[in-house]
Parts: C-alpha cells; sequence; structure tokens
C-alpha cells in the first residue's frame, strides 16, 4: 500500500501544487526530498497545502450545509447545478485507497441522506454521485471528497456516452481483476443459494421415472431431465418404494451422475414471478395520483415502468 | 418489470460475474465508458440509492473501494473514477441501483467533467438555507416516527424536551444525522 501510495503522488503534479511555482532546480531538490519522506511526512506536507483542509479548520469561508465529528458537506463554489455539494471527510486523505473502512462507511450513508435532501429541496429527477481518484479522472484537489449532483432530465453533467464493447473484452476484464479482487475482498463467501434452500422443502419428496424403468430420480437428476414428458411418471417416496423400483445414487445425495442430456429433451427453466412486483407498484403510481402528493422517493424509482 | 442486474443472478445473462456474497455482486457489464469498468449492485433490488438500507449502502462504497484499488494494480490505472447515476434523470439507464468503477489514465479522452454554472451569491445563501431546513425537517419526520408510518420513537414530551434543547443550540445539532454519527 505505501508504495502504491508513493508512486501514486508522483503521478499526480497538483498534489503539491506549490511545485510548479518553482524552479527547475528547487524542484529537483523537492523531489528528492520526498523520495526520502515517509508516508506519514507526505500526508504531512500534503496537508499543510490543502485547501479543504483549511475550510475544515475555518480558515477558508465556505457554505457549509452539513457537519459532524467525522465529515463536512459544502456547496461547490463551481457547480455544476444548483444544489451541487461536495462531502468531505475532515481528516485529510487525498485518494480514496486511503480512507479508513469506518469513516467510509460513514460517508457513504451520509450521502444517501444528502442525495434524499437533494431530491427534496431542488426537486431533481435524480443525483449523480461521483468521486474522482488521481488527476487522470479529472481530481483536481488534493482532498478526497464526494460530488453530490441534482439532475434534471436533459441535463449533461457526464458527457461521456457508454458504448457496447462486447463480451469478449468483458470476459478478459474479469479474468485480469478476478484474482486480485478476491485477495482484496479476503476470499470468496459461501452464499446460501436457493437449490439449497428448496431441497428442504416437502414437496421435493416426490420422484420421478419412466414408465419402464427399473430406477427412481430426484428432479434434478440429469437422468429424470432425458425421460421423455410424455413417459415421465412423479412418484411419492413410498409409492416409489412400494413400486419395486431401486432409488439412483442422485436420492441419497451421494452422488449426482453425470450424464449428457440427450437433445431434444431440454430441462425446464424457471421463470422469475415478475408479475406481482409490477401490480405492486402500479397500485402505488395509482395511489399517489389520487392522493395528487408531491413527487416522493418511490416516484422517481417508478419513472422507470 | 424486467432487470438486466437481477437477470444476471438468476443466470438468464452471459454478462460474467467476478464475485458475490449475500449483499453485493460485482460483475463487468459489455456497456461501458472504458473497457475496464466494473460495476457493482446490491443483491436485493433496489432501483435507487434512497432505497438501499444503510448497511448495504456502506457495503457496496467498500467494495467499490476495493475494486477501485484492484483496478489500480492490475491495470496500472492513473486513477479512477467512481460513479452512481441515480434516478432516469441521472441516466441511469438498469433499474437497479449501482456503481461504477471506472479506471483511468491521461489523455484517454473520456470526458466525465461537466460544465460549471457559477450561481450568483444571494442564491447560493437561499439553496444554503433551504438544505438546512430540510435537514431538520427530516430529523422531525424521523423523530415523530412519520417517515416510517410507525410509533413514535419518543414520547411527545421528550420531543418536546429535544425541541427545547435544539433551539438552545441555535439549530447546531441535528438528530437524524446523531444517529448515523457513529464514528468517535
Amino acid at each position: 500500500m505505501n508504495d502504491f501510495l508513493i508512486r501514486y503522488l508522483y503521478k499526480f503534479p497538483s498534489s503539491l501544487s506549490f511545485m510548479s511555482e518553482l524552479t527547475e532546480e528547487q524542484r529537483k531538490q523537492w523531489e528528492e526530498k520526498i523520495k526520502k519522506m515517509s508516508p506519514e511526512e507526505l500526508q504531512q506536507l500534503q496537508k499543510q497545502q490543502c485547501v479543504f483542509c483549511q475550510i475544515v479548520a475555518e480558515k477558508v469561508p465556505s457554505k457549509k450545509v452539513y457537519e459532524d465529528s467525522t465529515c463536512l458537506a459544502i456547496l461547490d463554489i463551481n457547480p455544476a447545478a444548483k444544489g451541487h455539494l461536495l462531502l468531505l471527510p475532515k481528516e485529510h486523505y487525498a485518494i480514496m485507497p486511503q480512507v479508513p473502512e469506518q469513516v467510509l462507511k460513514h460517508v457513504s450513508i451520509v450521502t444517501k441522506y444528502l442525495s434524499q435532501i437533494l431530491l427534496k429541496v431542488t426537486r431533481a429527477d435524480g443525483t449523480t454521485i461521483f468521486i474522482a481518484n488521481g488527476a487522470a479522472a479529472g481530481q483536481r484537489a488534493q482532498h478526497f471528497f464526494i460530488h453530490l449532483i441534482p439532475r434534471k432530465a436533459g441535463d449533461v453533467v457526464i458527457p461521456a456516452e457508454e458504448r457496447l464493447v462486447g463480451l469478449e473484452t468483458a470476459v478478459k476484464v474479469k479474468t485480469t481483476v478476478e484474482k486480485k479482487l478476491l485477495i482484496l475482498l479476503g476470499g470468496r463467501k459461501e452464499i446460501q443459494k436457493e437449490e439449497v434452500r428448496t431441497q428442504l422443502l416437502p414437496e421435493l419428496e416426490m420422484f420421478v421415472t419412466s414408465g419402464s424403468a427399473k430406477r427412481y430420480h430426484t428432479n434434478k437428476c440429469p437422468f429424470a431431465q432425458n425421460i421423455p414428458p410424455e413417459k415421465k411418471v412423479t412418484l411419492l417416496k413410498e409409492e416409489a418404494e412400494k413400486s419395486g423400483r431401486k432409488p439412483c445414487t442422485c436420492v441419497s445425495g451421494k452422488r449426482i451422475p453425470l450424464v449428457k442430456p440427450i437433445p431434444g429433451s431440454k430441462p425446464k427453466k424457471k421463470k422469475e414471478p415478475l408479475l406481482k412486483k409490477i401490480s405492486e407498484s402500479k397500485q402505488s403510481i395509482i395511489l399517489k395520483k389520487k392522493n395528487g402528493r408531491e413527487a416522493s422517493l418511490d416516484d422517481i424509482a417508478n419513472l422507470f415502468k | 418489470m424486467e432487470c438486466e442486474y437481477c437477470d444476471i443472478l438468476s443466470g438468464n445473462s452471459k454478462i460474467p460475474l467476478i464475485y458475490d456474497d449475500d449483499a453485493v455482486v460485482v460483475v463487468v457489464k459489455d456497456m461501458v465508458y472504458t473497457p475496464g469498468q466494473i460495476t457493482i449492485f446490491p443483491r436485493n433490488h433496489f432501483t435507487i440509492l434512497e432505497q438501499v438500507p444503510d448497511e448495504i449502502v456502506s457495503r457496496c462504497m467498500l467494495v467499490a473501494d476495493k475494486v477501485s484499488r484492484a483496478v489500480f494494480e492490475v491495470f496500472q490505472a492513473e486513477g479512477t473514477n467512481i460513479l452512481i447515476q441515480n434516478g432516469l434523470g441521472a441516466g441511469q439507464i438498469v433499474p437497479h441501483f449501482s456503481i461504477e468503477v471506472i479506471p483511468r489514465i491521461e489523455n484517454d479522452n473520456l470526458n466525465l467533467r461537466w460544465d460549471t454554472k457559477p450561481l450568483p451569491e444571494d442564491e447560493m445563501e437561499t439553496t444554503v438555507m433551504t438544505l438546512e431546513k430540510t435537514l431538520q425537517e427530516m430529523d422531525q419526520e424521523i423523530l415523530a416516527g412519520k417517515a416510517a408510518g410507525e410509533k413514535p420513537i419518543l414520547e411527545k414530551s421528550e420531543v418536546n424536551k429535544i425541541d427545547a434543547d435544539a433551539a438552545k443550540e441555535k439549530n447546531r445539532d441535528n438528530y437524524l444525522l446523531k444517529s448515523i454519527r457513529k464514528i468517535p
């Protein structure tokens, strides 16, 4: 992390703004000095040069909107729109990777509430939340902060547009990042998948077999999926045992046999119940129209439908 | 309602998934600002930021930070942008809250910067005042439990007491935000 930080600071010319005012020789001296500095000393040096730290210390005037012991929200002096806010931690951090987890957690929750307030006050249709890490990303001050910009339909805040790059590129990105990200996240976590839960349900005590077959299978067994629908017989556990058929290995759950599916007999696909959601949301829209209230958060969310 | 991100989770999409746990999912979309862009979204369906529970918002942000670090190192990026387009008016395309991490290098011809429109001093003053006022109103709502549509969190006498205290402090302090002020 420290190596990375130092490398980063060199790539970030504006992080030490006074450098541009020095002569070539003085700059070289400074660069030598910086190389010998510890990361803590570097951070201290940056802090002395930081306008936002002076705003936090109230040495420079600002329009404060919200303040607590960890962070401060002020109006941007060069706003993209009316109500454009900057949310910054009071402690000096140049970029996001330096920010401790606790502070980042707190700041993200404050972001949520400030965004909610912006929607209410500015009657915006949405908010753009933007963080720039590094000069290459358009960061202009050496203090980490979050932009909160209220948006109205049709305005342009992010001029670039997303374009289709194709799945091949996406897969390449995945394979490049995956390992590093998993190390940073501390490995993959086990999640309880739905399949595991459904096994506990009583209706899965039913088994399937073909009319002439000698064994019976669970619904998930590849053999079961290869049974043509017209020959498929569904049996309860007792029935299956009484019928004289033997259980497949899949029944005890020891081993699920590997069988290639026979072409033409495709396994059934489950469909997600989308209908319920639609009817609920429509109801809420209708309710709101009746009440004639001003736009709420749900209305903003419902604009998608 | 069709949701592209929920489709990824139900296995109906070819979009590659890098990481998922019980709260957060990390994927690589094929519609991006620049190749290398990575998307983080909560596992459960929420359309906009305001609907996402606090713990999940902060968890998403922490994962975004980790992704940003990974991107710095893996792609030799010189910077990253973290972008949340929250709401249709902000250009959100998929109706599922998400955070984009965009790797940047110098001169990559990617323009994510807005034009600024300076506000006159008096207009800035009124904006600050309305924002502060709304902050306080929101606290009142939460105090009285109106926002959640539940029983009041505090008895009325207690609310009055806090009101009086708040008046003493000339509205400096803020109850709602006190509750989210978890860090010493």
